[in-house]
């Protein structure tokens, strides 16, 4: 587990840093280099060591030869004890021959041929004799060349390579005889350990060098990268006027260059559209003020007419009466459409102030009581005891709790609804809770849709404007609060604002449950 | 009957307003651009001004301005929603209250007859504030003796703090006692109007002395 979890903290800080990278990939790759190099100098050293000694061994065994011929000069052949004294000298005399330290003699009587002289096959006491196989013999034996093989002898338990001569020698009376020579390598071995050690250590201190080096390398080409970072996380930040610094005019001065480029653009485009914000801001100004004045007369004309409707007849007074009820409409909906193109152009600006909600949900409950009544509908509400603090824009709140109780009451088909308020250590909480007609999954999704309705064929009894939930779920989110809806058909629908205690702190979770039922 | 001047560019809205406050009682005069608006005031004396904030020739705050250097006559400013900045400019400049378009005639008028009703009479003392002293006859005010001119919504702000001192009156409570709102308004009307009482009666607007803020429940007149 902890080397795990180490494992992986190392393979994060990798896989994020791009120089710990480039430098690993640098050591790996030139270490894979070296390895190669090293492998291929030290084979070729290796066999220029042994052939160089190959060649010296069939030199010196030549010279062998010919001191073995001298020793049998004046031997008779028909002479056995002659020629075993003569054979007795072979040994120690090549023995003492030579530049090698150490060289195993073996003078051996070839197989094969019948001995009637009983003669010996003498050799260096030390000479394992298995190690000259059958096999090489026989290529001595059928051979006029001087014949080498490498070995492996064993000194004081350590395995050594050693080079193996044979060649044919015939004795006075014509007995074939072979001459062996082993001549040990264990001055070559030595000479191969310690280039091999070198170069291992001559390897490791050029890969700390190369590690050093490209660290300083990638540090330097890293650091502009940075830099980049760092300016676009401050451009992010907001300071847009920030650039990277152009040195040179190598590729990394050509990315600070696109890259301030990019900056340039981008704060023209900004600039381009806070002026078009402004625009469209002044423009909704200008639009509502220039609406407003003659929808002002036309209020105070359709409120005198209907004022004096009593003097009219029949048709005229509902002439009067229906101009009135739609110049009211059409002031809601203005106003409505009006506050909707605030938030659009984010022109909106909230004056927090520390309220109860349990206030302002009565102040929302005595203005929407008649509208209740008149729709038989029996409001259960339940409140904590104690004031339920939080800091709101409090026209805000009011108008999301008179559309949702508005709604609540359209849509509960003379149901009972309950009304809950609820608070936590960061939250606090309303929700309002019909058995009306509810919504399916479709509708549900499009509850807070500018202009949608729950059923169109249904009638307009309330003249809602369609853009009550739209501005009411701009203004929970203004507040950093969520404004959330579950339903079913036939089983009715719990909408949910969640508000922060305070606009400073983090909101968690809602102190209330968003479900159906009167249970809830 | 009480004259009302219309201060109004719009036409059919200025003829519509004169309809709806004549059947309601009220005698009208008009003035349909900035320039007229003064000359209108002077020639008519009315006891009460209507204004629009966006009107060709001289806007409705240079008016404002214009008239408070000379009388306190009540102004009720009409805009639209969205003037919120104006708004604000035009309550200090010196109106009084304003309504926002559109509105009904019955909240128009209601706000007229706030504005025009008398203070209540009482009995006559002489309420003092400090260096200031309150005539509730006279509507006098003296600040070290000297005569200080305020508007009568600003003496009904000073009267309804002063009659109880250290007492600490809400925004709300303000708004109705002085405003005569019966129904949610605007806090923004008694900050304004409490910032232009202190610039008339404070030593240092800064530091105020006499009429104080009450941090998160709203202002009381001061220690003495």
């Amino acid at each position: 587990m902890f080397i795990s979890r180490i494992f992986k903290a190392a393979l994060g800080r990798f896989r994020s840093s791009l120089q710990l990278r480039a430098l690993a990939y640098t050591v790996v790759l030139s270490g894979s280099a070296l390895v190669l190099l090293g492998g291929v100098l030290s084979f070729s050293i290796g066999n220029g060591l042994f052939s160089t000694r190959t060649e010296q061994a069939i030199i010196e065994s030549n010279r062998a030869s010919y001191a073995v011929s001298r020793i049998f000069m004046n031997v008779s052949g028909s002479d056995q004890k002659q020629l075993n004294d003569a054979l007795e000298e072979v040994v120690p005399e090549l023995e003492s021959i030579g530049v090698s330290q150490s060289r195993q003699v073996a003078f051996l009587y070839s197989t094969g041929d019948n001995n009637p002289l009983q003669l010996k096959s003498p050799k260096s006491i030390t000479l394992d004799d298995s190690l000259i196989t059958n096999e090489f013999r026989r290529k001595v034996h059928y051979s006029k060349n001087i014949q080498s093989q490498t070995i492996q002898i064993d000194r004081a338990g350590e395995a050594i390579p050693a080079i193996l001569i044979g060649q044919k020698f015939t004795v006075p009376g014509g007995s074939k005889y072979e001459l062996y020579l082993v001549y040990d390598m264990h001055n070559e071995q030595q000479t191969l350990g310690f280039v091999q050690r070198t170069l291992v250590l001559g390897g490791f201190v050029t890969l700390i060098i190369i590690g050093f080096f490209s660290f300083l390398v990638t540090s330097w080409l890293v650091r502009p990268v940075r830099d980049a970072a760092e300016v676009s996380e401050l451009i992010a930040a907001g300071e847009i006027d920030r650039r990277l610094p152009v040195r040179g005019s190598d590729v990394i001065a050509v990315l600070a260059t696109s890259f301030n480029h990019m900056a340039d653009s981008l704060q023209e485009k900004i600039k381009a559209m806070g002026q078009l914000s402004t625009m469209q801001q002044r423009f909704v100004s200008d639009v509502s003020h220039e609406l407003r004045t003659p929808l002002t007369t036309m209020k105070l004309t359709a409120d005198y007419l209907y004022s004096q409707k009593e003097n009219f007849e029949d048709m005229s007074k509902r002439s009067a009466e229906i101009m009135r009820s739609q110049v009211d409409r059409f002031d809601k909906l203005l106003s409505d459409l009006l506050e909707i193109s605030k938030y659009d152009a984010a022109g909106v600006k909230p004056q927090y102030e520390i309220q109860d909600l349990n206030g302002i949900l009565g102040t929302s409950l005595e203005s929407i009581q008649q509208f209740a009544d008149s729709k038989q509908v029996y409001l259960d509400v339940e409140i904590p005891s104690g004031a339920v603090q939080c800091e709101v824009d409090i026209t805000r709140i009011e108008r999301i709790l008179n559309n949702l109780l508005t709604n609540a009451i359209e849509h509960s088909e003379g149901k009972p609804i309950k009304v809950r308020v609820g608070q936590n250590d960061s939250a606090v909480a309303v929700s309002v809770t019909d058995q009306g007609i509810g919504m399916n999954e479709a509708e549900l999704e499009q509850a807070f849709e500018r202009f949608w309705r729950a059923d169109p064929s249904r009638k307009r009894t309330t003249g809602g404007t369609g853009l009550g939930l739209a501005i009411s779920i701009e203004d929970a989110q203004l507040h950093n609060g969520l404004l959330e809806v579950t339903a079913a058909p036939n089983l009715g629908a719990c909408f949910r604002l969640t508000l922060p205690k305070r606009q400073d702190l983090a909101m968690g979770e809602s102190p209330l449950p968003l479900k159906l039922g009167s249970e809830s | 009957m009480s004259k009302i001047l219309i201060v109004e560019d719009d036409d059919a809205l200025r003829e519509t307003l004169e309809i709806g406050l004549r059947s309601n009682g009220f005698d009208v005069c008009q003035a349909a651009t900035g320039l007229e608006a003064i000359p209108v005031f002077e020639k008519h004396k009315p006891d009460l001004i209507l204004l629009d904030l966006m009107l060709p020739g001289k806007n409705g705050i240079e008016i404002c301005h214009e008239i408070r250097k000379t009388s306190g006559v009540p102004i009720i400013m009409l805009t639209a929603r969205t003037d919120d900045t104006d708004m604000i400019r035009g309550l200090e400049a010196g109106a009084d209250d304003y309504v926002t378009k559109p509105y009904k005639i019955e909240v128009l008028v209601s706000r007229i007859k706030a504005r025009l009703r008398p203070i209540k009479q009482v009995q006559h003392t002489v309420i003092k504030l400090g260096p200031v002293e309150l005539d509730t006859l006279s509507h006098e005010v003296l600040k070290n003796g000297k005569k200080v001119s305020l508007t009568p919504l600003e003496f009904k702000l000073l009267l309804t703090l002063a009659s109880h001192p250290n007492e600490v009156f809400s925004r709300e409570m303000l708004l109705e006692q002085v405003w005569e709102y019966t129904y949610k308004a605007d806090t923004r009307l008694v900050n304004v109007h409490v910032q232009r009482l202190r610039s008339k009666i404070e030593e240092d607007q800064e530091d105020p002395k006499l009429v104080l803020t009450v941090r998160g429940w709203g202002y009381k007149a001061g220690p003495e």
